[in-house]
């Protein structure tokens, strides 16, 4: 038996509206500088800022680098951080929610530890490990941790309780009623956890720039404001805008198909 | 030990289940043959579901023994399956692998469980859905699936709670004939718990009848109408009267 898939086409206004809002977005703001109604000290127009864009991907002043250099330093930061509290966080949230002991021991240092901002430990992170890149991926792993672990803690809770007697009464060992039911159930929260903990990766990496840097796209921003340039600084701000949302957009592709192996 | 005794495939002795201060189920004591299709049915809230949760030991007694083959009864060991009231596949396995699911547990050769599954699918008429997933399939095919899955392991005890409880009367009987043309053709031991006492009547070679919280075993009645079975037949008529009066609480 075939399964057809039924393809329905957007109405030609629904695909050109984001587009147009986006379009409205950039005269508006364009509009409120160029106006005089915000002075161009305080704000840069669109049009100064993609000029700027052109200008840095070639240019290394004032701050130091290329915008190609920051962006590929921030990029590694976010993806080593970002990879680890995946590696750590949905094996200790799958483990959680079904194992009692591994509930018990570390739900309390979870919970104690999920409420303090990532960037309260940057003072501890130099301490640690200096200035380095491996402070940074500390501080974006504290940040991605928490979504991969709540996320995947609540996935395997929701397991329909009749599946796991069903398991039961075949005379499944706990071991397998994890590995056969939780985990495959708790696979759509795990993959909304990866969109999750992307978001609060990348917003925690200007945090994490903070930490004394000396590439990056956090650290543009940051040396835009000392500069006294705000289309340095919104150049900064909007190229962790495009790049988070790239981010976003690839992971959202790969979670449509891998869950579309599980059919639900 | 008699013969009788020796031909017993179920025996449950006393069995007593209290939740503090409540008797739910209160020395219940019966065998069940092997090969048997027994019904149970009793008046709503007499504690079937608690019934059968200790039987299939997913909760344990108060108090009493159930014995399979003259041995504790143990999920690891024996075959028990259950088919439970609401559908229970796994919506990210085929229909054929939601089958095979049981015997995957426990433990049967690949070979083996490929040739019972594809029998199984056959006698239900699952085969031309194997490939398809719990979500393409109608609410009654889900419940055949858990019913195939459930005879596939060839257990030595099958449990049914009301597993057509929420079907439309047309498709339960159809269901009902599939149901006891399993049994008959594989040969197992089912206890099958309805609140539906022409269901009861129509599929039993033996119906016990439990009695009002808390729970005992207030009648025993065979039936020994050939089949298939007439509605309309008056001896069918009859047991159904005399369960009926039995179980009638207005």
């Amino acid at each position: 038996m075939a399964y057809e898939e039924v393809v329905v086409k957007k109405p030609l206004l629904l695909r050109i509206l984001p587009f147009v809002s986006v379009g409205v977005f950039l005269l508006l703001w364009e509009w409120v500088v160029v106006s005089g109604i915000v002075p161009s000290v305080l704000l840069a127009p669109p049009s100064k800022v993609f000029t700027l864009f052109i200008d840095k991907l070639s240019e290394p002043n004032p701050d130091g680098a290329v915008l190609a250099v920051h962006a590929w330093t921030s990029l590694q930061e976010a993806f080593i951080g970002y990879g680890l509290s995946l590696l750590v966080g949905i094996p200790l949230g799958l483990a959680m929610g079904w194992f009692k002991i591994v509930e018990g021991l570390a739900r309390p240092v979870f919970e104690l530890i999920r409420p303090i901002p990532p960037i309260a430990w940057i003072p501890l992170t130099v301490f640690w490990f200096g200035i380095g890149l491996t402070g940074k991926v500390f501080i974006i792993w504290i940040a991605g941790i928490v979504p991969c672990v709540i996320n995947s803690y609540v996935g395997v809770r929701m397991t329909q309780p009749t599946l796991i007697q069903m398991a039961r009464t075949y005379g499944a060992t706990d071991w397998q009623i994890f590995r056969q039911l939780c985990i495959p159930s708790a696979l759509p929260m795990v993959f909304g956890a990866l969109q999750i903990a992307l978001a609060y990766c990348w917003t925690n990496l200007v945090g994490a720039e903070l930490l004394a840097a000396d590439t990056g796209l956090g650290y543009l921003i940051t040396m835009g404001g000392r500069l006294g340039r705000p289309d340095i600084v919104v150049l900064g701000m909007v190229s962790v805008g495009i790049s988070g949302a790239i981010l976003g957009f690839i992971i959202d592709c790969l979670e449509k198909k891998l869950l579309a192996g599980i059919r639900r | 030990m008699s013969t009788q005794a020796s031909e017993d495939k179920i025996r449950v002795i006393n069995l007593t289940k209290r939740f503090g201060d409540l008797t739910v189920l209160d020395g219940i004591a019966f065998t069940v043959r092997a090969k048997e299709l027994v019904a149970i049915v009793g008046p709503t809230g007499c504690g079937k579901t608690t019934f059968l949760h200790t039987l299939s030991k997913l909760m344990p007694a108060t108090d009493g023994r159930i014995l399979i083959d003259g041995e504790e009864a143990d999920p690891r060991r024996h075959n028990i399956s259950y088919v439970f009231q609401e559908p229970t596949c796994l919506p990210w396995r085929t229909v054929r692998e939601n089958v095979a699911y049981g015997m995957e547990i426990k433990g049967v050769p690949h070979q083996e469980r490929m040739e019972r599954t594809d029998r199984i699918m056959d006698l239900v008429g699952l085969s031309s859905c194997a490939d398809l997933y719990p979500n393409q399939v109608s609410a009654s095919m889900l419940q055949r699936i858990a019913v195939s899955r459930a005879f596939a392991v060839e257990p030595d005890l099958l449990l049914m709670d009301e597993p057509y409880g929420q079907l439309d009367v047309k498709l339960r009987y159809y269901l009902e004939d599939e149901l006891v043309n399993l049994w008959r053709k594989l040969q197992s031991t089912v206890l099958f718990v309805t609140h539906n006492i022409e269901e009861a009547v129509y599929i039993a070679e033996r119906i016990l009848v439990l009695s009002n919280k808390p729970t005992r075993i207030k009648a025993e009645i065979p039936v020994d109408i050939p089949r298939p079975r007439n509605f309309l037949d008056p001896k069918f008529m009859d047991i159904r009267h005399q369960v009926t009066e039995l179980i009638r609480w207005w």
